[in-house]
């Protein structure tokens, strides 16, 4: 019988073998690197629908509709989410003996302070339509869902008062547009936030439509990210939580760099000792606002001067001094990913300090916790001299004080809108509140060094973050 | 009694309670925290009398100020820096330098020359000396000591004792008046203020005020003012005791600004860090283009050649807020005992009998750990004392995983040659004194820039050369970088037979009239003829250029004048970089241009005929050669002078050209000899001859040869790629040196297993010759293959399983794997062991030697296996001896011969039974 393969073959694959196994045990390695963009989500090639929607729409529910007949299910997630609620879910915080729930829905902050009862303008970033000051919102109503401030061509779509499509929009363009989320659906609010470009965030805004690599290195740099590369989204659930909006927060409901960052080694093993105290954030964010200012002060107390100028960087009659600042290194706290605190309508002010919005929760003991960068935005905004809460005026409207310039019809609004009791006496207090920065990542040759931080020029203040002095003389945390 | 016994006892109970809780109580009070952490206390400052500074109104005496509280008398003892070299100044010197410090050791930068007592002509006195060096000099010492160790004020003024004598610039000599201008002792608040006004102190020792340099230190920090009528101290700084106010005035350690004051460049603040080229103000950088500073290279104000990818910092160790006094540390500082400790017994790890803090702020030895420079010689003692790479990092470890053959390349390379790769800031090459600018300077030339300024320039910055480095502690001698920096000079005999460098002032005198070049030399040098000299017209690059300025030099009264030229290297051992930085790509080095051999600029023009020398007396040695390309002048390092051979870099050209002379020689005879054949069988018919199917070659044997034959291919070629990476940049030279290891780990055991084999199987017989007629039957198989095989003759050896190996055959294979396959195995071995055996690369030459015999025998392995081949095709058919080795089973020819022999051979094995 002839063999199919001469037993030689045997041998020469012996050889072969005996060669090549050694010498790939003994090769050097390079080691493999994880890709981070490997962990991009994919992106499907949207459906054009043009062709697919037709017909003449003259509410934004038609248009809900519409979508609706196809997306059955697409309301309804979107009704789950807190884009839809405005409002966390519930929290129990010990200084409160009912769980609480925390939201533009039903609390303050320390820029334009309150959206309640102000709903005429706020709304025009709630993703749903006609949510006005005197009725209870439903909340159910599917046709209600704003499907275009996600979806559609920003340059064929704008949002109005209540939430209502803004007026003159072609609203069969502006559905024919829809695609997925671009950063201009996200930008309009979040990157206007607060009522204009760049005002609440640090780390956000209206520079991030057009990125450059050194702004941002993630969004400016060659893989062109998206907000939503990051903000990974399954059923209209998108991923990050807003830290002033909440007490705690799941970290599995959070962006993190470890998405895609899985190995965060940077061969150095001195810089790699850092991550057990210092987030990435840290270093490689070493600067805020860099191209577009931010507001980093906001005093109420100086609003409705009579004669004064305007001007948009300094003075408005209608809300106070400011001030805006540009690239400016952030302010360092040690954080865990929650609050401490987070101010309730009806708590407490302190009268002869400051009074946090939100004070993020760590400490130098706090082994969860790291050294993070935030935007402090300081205030000083109204409050109630006998009750010792804050206030939450009435601003928007014909009776808001932005029309009457009267602090006392702007409170006595607020007490017929929101239920929220006045007592005639109003001072001024001053609030601090802290926002996490995370965005205009800085590539490594850009990011902090040593020097930064460490050493007589360093930006740390040690001694308040729980040092007894410079860990690099006197060690880090144990 | 028992009750006042129980009342006291009570008493005494509340006492100790009411203390207990008290002190319980006071406890926890926090530690103020706005009281600034001053260690210094308040101090008076005292002048040269002992009043305080605030009624006298005097100048403020550091040593009697620092004094009150530290031995300033031992600190000043202790400080090479003060000393600059005065307590080994020898008048008597057979070179310029009269010391090995700033106070005698001849600078060719600075050039002018210090003159010893009664030379002919007074060049520098000691206070002239003062005033041109102040910058760089801390007080104390020659500042106010004299050569012979009385203090200066006390020396009798004489013109013709250069330490109270003073060149005039019309050419005559006047006397010095030390006490009128004081004398300057060691300046501590130089080094120990954040803020020491360097500026108005320098300004004074220019001036020659040399008692009011130290007070003018302390300008413009509130502390003291100056007016027409002398010192103004202002009370405010004082309290009521009459002590400067700490917070005023506060004393701290040394930091790195405050080294940088006399050394170079140091930039800590985040503005843009700008330099001038080769400033000599900051002689440090000038002289080596190092800057210390953590601030990106890219964020500084320098117009840097591909300045965007510069991304990290100038200095590595400024980075991560190391200070000079961390290496650079006073030795008897307790912090410090560590490195103090090795000269302990040895069964002792530490030994607690150190200084303790308060011992050592009193007498803090200000001789400063220093390392091994070329440039600096004060202190010879104090070499290498301070603290090196390897104080603190580990090799081993931090190169693990990447660099192959570590400890090879630690044994000839400093950690600087590949950590400090590139210079960024411009550094003098050349000093030309045989010329004179306009403004008698010399004619100066700067690597690293294209142009002189930085800002607008364009800065290349420069990679030094590297040179020979030997260790005064461990003696090991390594390549490290150096930038060279080369001068020319006149040189004169004077009256009492002393070679001494022109003074400045006869160099100008020989150049310049009134200010402008003479007419004779503006003619001769002005070679454009347009009246003036540019930098380029400036040198005397010709005979008759050299004689026209000896001649004018010779009217001056100076004999038996000539150019000399020296060539100084400096040390470069700042501006590390870290692992990503530095230098990692092996084809660096291991390739045809290296940067082990890299060559550096010494002058781009020179004196005609004038080859400079290296300077002697230093822990470097230049073993390569000074060559002379269109009037320029390199020094090319020579790394096969230093015991060295870098792979893929050096080669033996005979060898080479021998082995691929014999290569090629193989290739064309066997050739020859094959078309001869092919020819020959198609003009004649071929005689088919019978055959028979032999089982010639055992399964173990073939193995044993494919796999020997595929490693000797693989590795000839991996062997050639590392020999010749400059043909084969495809290839990993890293990869590539790992295969050929591993090859050739698998071809020795290989070959010491068949080995064992053919002994236990008795095949070793094969390889043995009968010597009876073997030499006859060589010559008969040599006959066949010359002449027989071409007549279709039949072998003369007939082919068995019992005999495979014709003579030829048998000595070939005896030479090949019994002499070359060893020493080619012997030589490989010991070029991979010299890495952790050291002492191998002093057998026979070491690594010079062994690498060219490995390539050597390289080549004959090559050789071997085209013959081998092309022999194999010699069998009954041109396939049949390949067919044998693949599948043991052989066409054998079946002759006469043949028969009759194996009957033979059946007989005696009959016989043997």
């Amino acid at each position: 019988m002839k063999q199919r393969f001469p037993t030689w073959t045997l041998g020469l694959i012996g050889i072969i073998l005996l060669i090549l196994i050694p010498v790939f045990y003994f090769l050097p390695r390079s080691e493999a690197k994880n890709n981070p963009a490997g962990y991009l989500p994919a992106k499907a090639v949207h459906v054009d629908h043009t062709d697919i929607i037709n017909g003449e729409f003259t509410t934004g529910q038609e248009v809900t509709r519409a979508c609706l007949e196809c997306h059955e299910d697409a309301a309804a997630q979107v009704m789950a989410t807190t884009h839809w609620t405005w409002e966390s879910k519930e929290f129990d915080v010990p200084w409160r003996d009912e769980p609480v729930t925390i939201g533009k829905a039903n609390q303050i902050n320390n820029f334009c302070i309150s959206s309640q009862g102000n709903q005429k303008r706020c709304m025009t970033c709630h993703v749903g339509y006609g949510w006005e000051e005197y009725e209870e919102y439903d909340y159910t109503v599917q046709e209600n869902v704003d499907c275009l401030a996600c979806h559609a061509d920003m340059s064929a779509y704008a949002k109005g008062e209540y939430g209502e499509p803004a007026e003159g929009v072609d609203l069969l363009a502006a559905a024919q547009s829809v695609r997925a989320p671009s950063r201009d659906n996200c930008g309009t609010c979040h990157f206007d936030g607060g009522g204009g470009n760049g005002v609440k965030h640090g780390d956000l805004d209206e520079s991030l439509y057009f990125p450059s690599e050194s702004l941002d290195v993630h969004m400016g740099g060659k893989l062109d990210m998206l907000c939503t590369d990051c903000h990974w989204t399954e059923n209209h659930q998108i991923l990050g939580r807003m830290l002033t909006d909440n007490y705690t927060i799941d970290p599995q409901e959070q962006v993190s760099c470890e998405q895609c960052h899985v190995d965060q080694q940077h061969g150095d093993e001195r810089i790699d000792i850092h991550l057990a105290a210092v987030a990435c954030q840290t270093c490689h964010i070493p600067a805020l606002a860099l191209e577009d200012p931010t507001k980093t002060y906001w005093d109420w107390s100086q609003a409705g001067q009579e004669g004064r100028e305007d001007d948009h960087f300094t003075y408005l009659k209608i809300k106070g001094e400011f001030t805006y600042d540009k690239n400016f290194a952030p302010t360092y706290l040690w954080f865990n990913g929650n609050n401490e605190y987070r101010y309730l309508l009806g708590d407490p002010v302190n009268e002869n300090g400051v009074t946090y919005i939100n004070k993020p929760a760590g400490s130098i003991t706090d082994q969860n916790a790291k050294i993070f960068p935030f935007k402090l935005h300081v205030a000083k905004q109204p409050y109630d001299t006998n009750y010792n809460y804050l206030l939450a005026p009435i601003t928007a409207g014909e009776d808001g004080y932005w029309t009457t310039f009267d602090w006392e019809s702007g409170f006595q609004l607020a007490q017929e809108r929101m239920g929220l009791p006045y007592s005639g006496q109003y001072g001024f207090a001053t609030t601090y509140m802290y926002w996490p920065t995370t965005h205009m990542v800085q590539s490594a040759d850009k990011a902090l060094q040593c020097d930064s931080c460490h050493g007589k020029e360093g930006r740390m203040d040690w001694e308040a973050l729980g040092y007894p002095g410079d860990p690099i003389e006197w060690g880090g945390r144990k | 009694m028992k009750r006042y016994t129980l009342l006291t006892l009570i008493g005494l109970t509340i006492l100790a309670l009411a203390i207990g809780i008290g002190t319980a109580l006071a406890a926890p009070t926090p530690a103020p925290t706005t009281q600034a952490s001053v260690l210094h206390p308040n101090f008076i400052l005292l002048d040269a009398n002992g009043a305080n500074v605030l009624e006298s109104g005097n100048t403020v005496s550091t040593m009697q100020t620092c004094g009150q509280c530290h031995d300033t008398t031992f600190i000043a003892e202790h400080a090479f820096h003060s000393d600059l070299g005065l307590n080994v100044y020898d008048a008597n010197a057979e070179s310029f330098n009269t010391s090995n410090g700033l106070f005698g050791e001849w600078d060719p930068i600075t050039y002018r020359f210090l003159s010893p007592a009664n030379d002919e002509r007074l060049d520098l006195g000691t206070a002239e000396w003062l005033m041109l060096n102040g910058a760089r000099v801390v007080g104390g010492g020659p500042a106010t000591t004299s050569r012979g160790g009385e203090a200066l004020a006390d020396l009798p003024a004489s013109k013709s004792n250069p330490e109270t004598a003073i060149l005039n610039e019309d050419g005559s000599v006047s006397t010095w008046d030390w006490e009128k201008s004081g004398t300057m002792e060691m300046n501590c608040f130089l080094c120990h203020l954040e803020s020491p006004n360097n500026e108005a102190r320098v300004k004074a020792i220019q001036a020659g005020e040399f008692g009011n340099a130290n007070t003018a230190t302390l300008l413009g920090l509130n502390v003291v003012g100056k007016n027409s009528e002398g010192w103004s101290w202002n009370a405010d700084a004082f309290n009521e005791l009459g002590e400067i106010k700490s917070e005023i005035l506060r004393i701290q350690d040394p930091t790195n600004s405050n080294c940088a004051a006399c050394h170079g460049e140091v930039h800590a603040d985040a503005t843009p860090l700008t330099i001038d080229a080769c400033d000599f103000d900051y002689p440090q950088t000038a002289t080596t283009g190092q800057v210390i500073s953590a601030q990106r290279i890219n964020q500084s104000g320098l117009n840097l050649a591909g300045k965007n990818d510069l991304t990290r910092p100038w200095d590595i160790h400024a980075q991560r807020q190391l200070e000079c006094t961390d290496c650079h540390f006073a030795p008897n500082n307790p912090a410090h005992v560590l490195e103090a400790q090795e000269s302990n017994p040895s069964h002792l790890l530490y030994d607690p009998r150190k200084l303790e803090i308060d011992e050592y702020l009193e007498r803090p030895d200000h001789n400063f750990a220093r390392g091994a420079s070329a440039q600096f010689n004060v202190a010879p003692e104090l070499k290498s004392t301070m603290r090196r790479c390897e104080s603190c990092h580990d090799t081993n470890k931090s190169h693990a995983g990447w660099l192959p053959y570590n400890d090879r390349h630690m044994q000839v390379i400093a950690c600087e040659t590949c950590h400090v790769p590139q210079m960024y800031a411009p550094a003098y090459s050349t000093i030309d004194w045989t010329v004179v600018r306009i403004d008698g300077s010399a004619r100066t030339e700067c690597r690293g820039i294209e142009g002189s300024d930085t800002a607008t320039d364009l800065v290349t910055g420069y990679q030094a050369v590297l040179m020979q480095r030997t260790d005064i502690v461990d003696g090991k001698t390594l390549f490290a970088p150096y930038n060279l920096i080369t001068s020319f000079y006149w040189v004169y005999e004077d009256a009492n037979g002393s070679q001494r460098p022109v003074r400045q002032a006869d160099l100008e005198a020989a150049y310049l009239t009134n200010g402008k070049y003479s007419a004779d030399v503006l003619s001769a040098l002005d070679e454009n003829g347009d009246g003036k000299l540019s930098e380029d017209e400036l040198t005397l690059d010709t005979e008759s250029k050299q004689q026209l300025i000896a001649g004018k030099l010779e009217a001056l009264g100076l004999s038996n004048v000539r150019i000399e030229g020296q060539v100084q290297p400096y040390s470069i051992n700042h501006n590390v970089v870290d692992s990503k930085s530095a230098t990692r790509d092996c084809a660096a080095c291991h390739n045809a241009e290296s940067r082990v051999t890299a060559p550096i600029l010494l002058a781009s023009s020179a004196p005609a005929g004038v080859t400079p020398e290296f300077v002697s007396d230093v822990n470097v040695t230049a073993t390569g050669s000074i060559v002379n390309e269109g009037g320029a002048l390199y020094y090319n390092p020579v790394n096969e002078n230093d015991k060295t051979y870098i792979f893929g870099h050096n080669r033996v050209p005979w060898i080479d050209w021998g082995g691929a002379l014999l290569f090629v020689g193989t290739l064309m005879g066997v050739a020859g000899h094959a078309t001869i054949r092919f020819v020959v069988a198609r003009r004649r018919n071929r005689q088919t001859t019978a055959t028979k199917p032999v089982y010639m070659y055992e399964a173990y044997e073939r193995f044993w040869h494919w796999l020997q034959t595929v490693a000797i291919v693989i590795l000839l070629t991996t062997g050639l790629i590392i020999h010749r990476p400059d043909l084969f940049g495809a290839f990993s030279f890293r990869n590539i040196v790992t295969v050929h290891n591993v090859l050739a780990a698998l071809l020795a055991i290989n070959a010491l297993v068949s080995i064992l084999w053919h002994v236990i199987s008795g095949e070793i017989q094969q390889y043995i010759p009968h010597p009876y007629g073997f030499i006859d039957q060589m010559i008969a198989q040599a006959k066949y293959y010359i002449q027989g095989i071409f007549n279709q003759e039949p072998h003369p050896f007939h082919k068995s399983k019992q005999r495979k190996f014709n003579p030829l055959q048998m000595v070939t294979y005896i030479g090949l794997l019994g002499v070359l396959l060893p020493l080619q195995g012997l030589t490989g071995m010991m070029m991979w062991l010299v890495q952790k055996v050291p002492a191998i690369q002093d057998w026979f030459g070491g690594l010079p030697f062994l690498a060219p015999m490995h390539t050597l025998m390289a080549w004959l392995f090559a050789s071997f296996i085209v013959a081998h081949v092309y022999l194999t095709t010699t069998g009954a058919t041109p396939l049949e001896a390949m067919r044998g080795m693949i599948t043991g089973w052989e066409e054998v020819e079946v002759s006469e011969h043949d028969s009759e022999v194996r009957k033979k051979e059946a007989k005696k094995e009959s016989k043997k039974k």
